[in-house]
């Protein structure tokens, strides 16, 4: 009996002893340890970045779309729901980045900055990684802070704080403090030493060549440029777009830009061959539904069956075309059910890759004349101004501007040559808003007048309340 | 584990050596009931530790020392007796059945008790109550009849996932559900199976199989199961074969399914009325609201019907077989059943077929070896549901512009206007789309039980909870919305292993005629692999070739494994004095792998107390008095419901970029998680009156969670929506109340009643770092789940704009962060069952009540059906009677087209215009029974015949606005386009040979 016992207590106890592993592994995922030893590691990080500004909350359409519609570009011709807000400007319908895919791709390029220097691999690739992520930030922080900030300089009631400022990554709870938001002046200068950082790393890429794809020395001085331009360093602004210039082998007379003949195709081939940086997408990267229900070529076209095609061009942008100007043939007349009249298809969106599919550019050649020109206005070189002006005019199958065009009408000549040339490209709200403009608007809605509260984006209720030292933009109740 | 296997298969060869003593008395142990021999009963010397049981004939040899001279004969079930030897060499017991314990009887899967001695809280349901009810799985049978158990659908798709939550809600992020145990297999848990359509993998058990289910509500009866039994446990005990002549039973049951409570919605010009007043006010041409909607004026304005189209008058048919019977050494019970079940929905389908076979063997006197296999197929085919869904047809199908015809002059689809629902014509969508889900399941175990002596027994356990789930989903290019890329394939392979053994000791002995003390002390071991691959193919020359050989672009793969590993020790005792007082202490030691390397292991228990005062002398005077007892617990049990991985941080991938793979951050780690805990407190008390009239059990609890695994939140600029942390506390306490009495027996007729409620209270009572709040989704103070949003106050006469009130209770019409508010709790603070039986002769009917008290929920179908025509679907009709000049005073405001006129908040903002009542009473179930007398039936052949009709879900009363107050959810508080349950007729017949 006794050794029954005995057997039995020794066979629990091996039983036990045997089976207490708890031992498990994730399979499908590494550790920070494991992934953030390498260049290839923290490249892959990088690369997740780029990613994130195919979203459909960033350059997928969002920042395509709500710039041009809550200014005077779109209209909206169905109601789905999307857009009706902004397009009036309503209370809170507005711009929404506030989010964790964002500040996220922020944490990916902080963990990069700090930790790149001590992982193993290639050299090369390690100062080109650790550029493109102060690229990647300057990016993020200069689209976050023209969306919840006034930009240095214009600020109205004297309210000048921005986003929050992180250059530290957070790989624990301890990093996630809670901060309160940074004044412009502080994230401007975040994003001028980040492009400078970027600028001194990065390799030169070829206009037309898939360098653009990742970040280059010429896209981060012409990124530095329009974040001079925003901040009203026009003397600076003016000397890195002419640096991006040279960096793409761009010349003074436009060559280098597309012409007449291929300004709408550019649209649709790949990299567009005046893009200076360039988000490529893959099918792959979109779900099932994700093209006809997301894509800007889906909202803006309707080439593809059962495209949304909600949004096309005011009346009075489409009648402000000069006759020659080839941007009109941006516009496409076609009609829509549900909508009275003539109504134009975008050609800029018209999903070549296919299924509603093509990549985002995000910086163009043309935007350097455009910036160097505003710029040279500012600094007094009206003369100048109206060479670049001419430059992009002459590829785009326009004369010359009136050789005595100066003052105001010039500047007027320049904003609107911008709106014509970036039009869904998601520049005009921030166009006027950066020069304390009122947001014109066309149609049956009312000015937005630059005092106006709508003019800054709310931040999201859920941070406020989690967050006692964040503050909500003036004017939202 | 196969080092266990190999273990325990020695340890059952080593103990097989018998051993032997001196004088020896023989004989047989019958029961009163029907003359046979009692296989397995135990034979005690008394006042020693000597005994012996009984074999398969009942028959026993025992040998007994000098001085001893009575012997004890116990089987649970029957009534214990004793028998004084003197000169007898040969004692024949006839044992008389004790009633009550044989019906109160609970198996767990580490041993026996009978309900008598439990001084846990545990409630139990028999199979017989939900037998042939056409419920596909055992955990909505639970609804409405247990005290204490809340259980709500998620969908009423057949066969779709429950909710179950056993006394309250005790954790904010980690799982609420219970354990469910069968036949001592730990299942998976509760979540649906398949990707295609809600699909219940509870429903893989067959109720008609299920003998009872036992339900273990606080932390003396539960924490046995240590980890997770913080839920409570679902002990499932299916049928058992017993001794004599073979049993078949045959039950054919065939019926329809309705739906419930359809919205009423407008016709063509009703709405092309309503769209052109909202173009009109926010100045618009009404002309693109003709163009689109129709013109209000047109007589020929055609109305098509989108609902009347996709629903229906469905099928149900139910078919099950069974056999039962056993011999001296060997039971069984065999079974096979196939149920299908259409959906209210056309195309919504459910089938399964299962086979189960129970089998248990007694080689010899010591050693008793069983099997409980299962094999289930359940075939689901799946509706889009559970959100805003253009293409599920809870929303498109009321949303539908019934001015767009559904088919063409062919007969064929219709093209839908593309600036509605992405251009999904829905009719097209549901009958073109595949969405299928096949999963096959085997809930099996094997065990060996091998008394060592009569007072010590050893037990092996291995179960397996098997799962293959295989979904389809075909969306053809005839479809607009996927003829861009040629229609699309998606397979995705789900496997699931759970696995679970015990190795236990279970031990049982009487001292001096009063003193029991019994136990058990094992060691539990429970794994879970779960691999998924998918693929996705585009482009097909044919809409009718479905596989992804006809693919001509392999558009996605996928694939992923998970694993959790988790140990245990445990170790109970019990005392019992005299059937008076028991005591009981239960400690479990456990390991899981998803907790921090240092916090693998926590320690769990529980101690309880009884006291059978009617047993004391004093009360023996008392003749209405049958029982009264008083239970106390108090005891601490275990959640670990986290995601496998949840403590570490893990670097994932986030696709590709040029091609090559792209890696981000996908979560913060935290070493330290450990357990969540709940420490339950129960009271009880346990009475039977008036020979058994009445019956009431009452349990007073209190339940504080604590450690809680919670999701706390990040600033989301830290690049991190939140971290799991052990931190706060949760307090859940209510009471449970279950009566049951004969009310009438008057002859023929008889009357009786089945009532059991339960009152709870959730509360937060502490959050982290001194919060008192988080955002607007935690207040301590307040339960976990409520409504926190803005006060809609009506319709401005004036102007026929929403009205909220601000900060100061100000009319305003622009709400923000100052004007939100807490508004009420989204839990039920009540929920019970009311069943009534009558029967009179051969006949008997069953009424049966089940509802919930106390909710807040909200119905976002609203947004689309009740934006005062300010959207671009149709509406209900409720939304004609709208405002239109200065002076009306309606509850629907100015139809404004885009939902947000200047200088007011959009129309559709969340507000209490959103909420109601979310309690109801609900006319579950009523059946009526005719049984054949047994002679009438014998002429024809049969044992028995019994034929019934039933309904289910025959009425609700509610003030709930949405459609089904029951598919609101517990879990989230937000309903918009749910799958409501439906109603159902049918009748049957049941067959005994």
């Amino acid at each position: 009996m006794k050794n029954i016992i005995r057997t039995f207590i020794l066979g629990s106890a091996l039983i036990a002893g045997s089976c207490t592993d708890l031992d498990v592994t994730p399979r499908q995922s590494l550790t920070p340890e494991v992934t953030f030893s390498t260049v290839d590691g923290y490249e892959s990080l990088a690369f997740s970045t780029y990613g994130v500004a195919r979203g459909f909350n960033s350059y997928g359409q969002q920042f395509m779309i709500a710039p041009e519609v809550m200014a005077d570009n779109l209209r909206i011709i169905a109601n789905t729901g999307r857009y009706i807000g902004q397009e009036a400007n309503a209370d809170r319908a507005h711009m929404g980045m506030w989010n964790t895919a964002y500040w996220s791709a922020i944490n990916n390029t902080n963990i990069i900055i700090t930790g790149i220097d001590e992982a193993e691999g290639d050299a090369t690739l390690k100062t080109q990684v650790k550029a493109e992520a102060h690229f990647l930030r300057a990016l993020h922080y200069f689209d976050l802070a023209r969306i919840y900030g006034y930009e240095p300089g214009k600020e109205v009631g004297g309210f000048d704080k921005a986003v929050i400022i992180r250059t530290e990554p957070t790989l624990g709870f301890s990093n996630a403090d809670f901060r309160a938001r940074s004044t412009n002046r502080e994230v401007y200068d975040l994003m001028i030493s980040d492009l400078q950082a970027a600028i001194a790393g990065l390799p030169n890429a070829a206009l037309g060549s898939a360098g653009v794809y990742r970040a280059s020395k010429g896209s981060a001085q012409a990124l530095l440029a329009r974040v001079y331009l925003y901040d009203s360093k026009f003397a600076e602004a003016e000397s890195l777009a002419t640096q991006a210039m040279a960096s793409f082998g761009l010349t003074d007379a436009g060559a280098g830009l597309l012409t007449p003949e291929n300004y709408v195709t550019a649209f649709s081939s790949f990299p567009n061959p005046e893009s200076l940086f360039e988000i490529e997408i893959r099918s792959n990267d979109w779900s099932g539904v994700d093209g006809v229900n997301n894509s800007v070529c889906s909202l803006t076209a309707n080439v593809f069956p059962s495209a949304q095609f909600i949004l096309t061009v005011t009346d009075e942008l489409y009648e402000s075309y000069e006759d020659d100007d080839v941007r009109k043939d941006a516009w496409t007349v076609t009609t829509r059910s549900g909508a009275s009249g003539d109504v134009y298809r975008s050609n800029k969106w018209l999903g070549a890759k296919g299924d509603f599919l093509q990549n985002l550019p995000i910086i163009r050649a043309s935007e350097l004349y455009l910036i160097r020109a505003e710029a040279r206005f500012r600094t007094g070189n009206a003369g100048g101004a109206r060479a670049d002006i001419n430059a992009l005019r002459a590829n785009r199958g326009l004369e010359a501007v009136a050789a005595d065009l100066a003052g105001d009408a010039l500047f007027t000549q320049i904003m609107d040559e911008r709106r014509k040339e970036f039009v869904l490209e998601g520049h005009r709200w921030f166009d006027l808003k950066r020069n304390g403009m009122d947001i014109t608007k066309a149609g049956r809605f009312e000015v937005v007048p630059y005092s106006d509260y709508r003019l800054l984006a709310p931040l999201p209720t859920d941070e406020l309340q989690l967050n006692e030292l964040l503050e909500q933009n003036p004017g939202y109740n | 584990m196969r080092k266990v296997l190999l273990l325990g298969l020695m340890l059952f060869l080593a103990s097989a050596v018998a051993f032997a003593q001196d004088r020896v008395i023989t004989g047989t142990v019958t029961s009163v009931e029907d003359n046979m021999g009692v296989p397995g009963a135990t034979v005690l010397v008394k006042g020693t530790t000597i005994g012996t049981a009984t074999d398969l004939d009942g028959k026993y040899s025992i040998s007994v020392p000098a001085g001893s001279n009575v012997l004890v004969f116990t089987f649970v079930g029957l009534t214990s007796q004793e028998v004084t030897i003197g000169n007898q060499t040969s004692i024949n017991v006839a044992l008389q059945p004790d009633v009550q314990a044989l019906s109160e009887f609970v198996i767990t899967s580490y041993g026996d008790q009978s309900k008598r001695e439990i001084t846990g809280a545990i409630s139990s349901v028999k199979g017989d109550v939900f037998a042939n009810l056409p419920m596909q799985s055992f955990d909505r049978a639970m609804q409405g009849r247990i005290a204490g158990v809340q259980v709500t659908s998620t969908s009423g798709q057949p066969g779709g996932a429950l909710n179950v939550r056993i006394r309250g809600v005790g954790s904010i992020n980690a799982g609420n559900d219970p354990l469910y145990i069968v036949d001592g297999v730990q299942l998976g848990g509760g979540a649906s199976t398949s990707t295609q359509g809600d699909q219940n993998p509870l429903a893989s058990i067959n109720p008609n199989d299920i003998e009872s289910i036992e339900v273990l509500k606080d932390a003396a009866a539960a924490s046995i199961y240590g980890a997770q039994a913080a839920n409570g446990v679902v002990l499932i005990t299916t049928k058992k074969g017993k001794k004599g002549a073979t049993q078949t039973k045959i039950s054919i049951q065939e019926g329809i399914v309705q739906p419930l409570n359809l919205y009423e919605v407008m016709n063509a010009s009703q709405l092309a009325g309503i769209k052109r007043d909202a173009f009109i006010n926010a100045g618009l041409n009404p002309a693109n609201a003709a163009a689109a909607y129709g013109n209000p004026e047109d007589p020929a304005l055609q109305s098509y019907d989108w609902v009347d189209a996709l629903y229906r008058d469905a099928r149900l048919s139910v078919y099950d077989l069974s056999m039962s019977g056993g011999d001296e050494k060997t039971s069984f019970y065999i079974s096979g059943a196939y149920t299908k079940q259409e959906g209210q929905i056309i195309q919504s389908q459910y089938e399964r077929g299962t086979g189960r076979l129970n089998i248990t063997h007694r080689p010899n006197q010591k050693l008793t070896v069983s099997a409980n296999l299962s094999l289930a197929v359940q075939k689901t085919n799946g509706t889009i549901a559970n959100g805003n869904f253009v293409n599920g047809p809870f929303t498109a199908g009321f949303t539908s512009r019934p001015n767009v015809p559904i088919y063409d002059e062919d007969g064929g689809f219709a093209p839908y206007p593309s600036a509605h629902n992405f251009g999904y014509n829905i009719v097209q969508g549901v009958f073109e789309e595949v969405r299928k889900g096949v999963a096959a399941q085997s809930v099996s175990n094997l065990q060996a039980n091998y008394q060592i002596t009569p007072w010590l027994s050893w037990t092996s356990y291995f179960g397996v909870d098997f799962s293959d789930t295989r979904d389809q989903n075909n969306r053809p290019s005839t479809i607009p919305a996927f003829s861009s890329y040629g229609g699309s394939a998606f397979f995705q392979d789900d496997r699931r292993l759970n696995y679970n053994t015990n190795h236990n000791f279970n031990f049982s002995k009487k001292f001096n005629d009063v003193h029991t003390v019994s136990g058990i002390a094992g060691f539990e071991y429970k794994g879970f692999e779960r691999e998924i691959i998918n693929a996705t193919g585009r482009g097909f020359a044919d809409p009718s070739l479905l596989y992804l050989q006809n693919a001509a672009t392999p558009f996605a793969i996928g694939g992923n494994f998970t694993e959790y590993k988790r140990a245990g020790f445990f170790g109970q005792a019990k005392y019992d004095y005299d059937d008076r007082y028991t005591a009981d202490f239960t400690i479990r030691r456990d390991g899981h792998s998803r907790f921090g390397e240092q916090n693998q292991w926590g320690t769990f228990g529980a101690a309880s107390v009884g006291w059978r005062i009617s047993s004391e002398g004093f009360m023996q005077g008392i003749s209405w008095l049958d029982n009264l007892r008083v239970r106390a617990s108090y005891g601490i049990t275990g959640n670990s419901e986290i995601p496998n991985f949840a403590s570490r941080t893990l670097v994932g991938n986030t696709g590709q970029y040029l091609g090559s793979g792209a890696l981000a951050l996908s979560q913060l780690g935290n070493d330290l998680l450990t357990w969540e805990e709940a420490e339950t407190f129960n009271i009880g008390l346990d009475a039977t009156v008036f020979n058994g009239r009445i019956i009431t059990t009452v349990d007073f609890w209190r339940k504080n969670s604590s450690s809680l695994l919670f999701d706390t939140p990040l600033p989301v600029d830290s690049g991190f929506g939140s971290i799991t942390r052990n931190a706060g506390l949760l307090r859940n306490q209510g009471v449970d109340i279950d009566v049951q009495t004969v009310n009438i027996v008057a002859g023929k007729f008889q009357w009786s009643t089945g009532f059991n409620i339960t009152f709870l209270e959730n509360e937060l009572l502490e959050l982290y770092d001194g919060l008192d709040r988080i955002g607007n989704s935690l207040i301590v103070g307040k339960p976990i789940q409520f409504w926190y949003t803005h006060q809609f106050l009506g319709v401005n006469p004036a102007n026929g704009r929403a009205l909220y009130a601000d900060a100061d209770n100000n009319p305003t019409y622009i709400v923000g962060e100052s004007t939100l508010r807490y508004i009420g709790s989204g839990l039920p603070t009540s929920y019970g069952g009311l069943t009534n039986s009558f029967s009179y002769g051969p006949l008997s009917l069953e009424v049966f009540f089940q509802g919930q008290f106390g909710n807040l929920a909200g119905n976002q179908d609203q947004f689309n059906l009740e934006n005062w025509g300010s959207g671009t679907g149709n509406l209900r009709t409720n939304q004609l009677d709208y405002w239109r000049e200065p002076g009306d005073v309606k509850t629907v405001g100015r139809p404004y087209e885009g939902g947000q006129a200047p200088g007011t908040s959009a129309i559709n903002t969340f507000s209490t215009r959103f909420l109601s009542d979310g309690g109801y009473i609900r006319l579950k179930q009523v059946t009526l029974n005719y049984t054949m007398p047994s002679a009438t039936a014998a002429k024809i052949g049969v044992k028995g015949i019994t034929a019934f009709v039933q309904g289910l879900n025959l009425t609700t009363f509610t003030k709930y606005q949405g459609q089904d107050p029951e598919v609101v959810g517990i879990v989230g508080l937000v309903s918009i386009g749910r799958y409501p349950n439906p109603r159902q007729f049918s009748a049957g017949v049941n067959l005994t040979f």
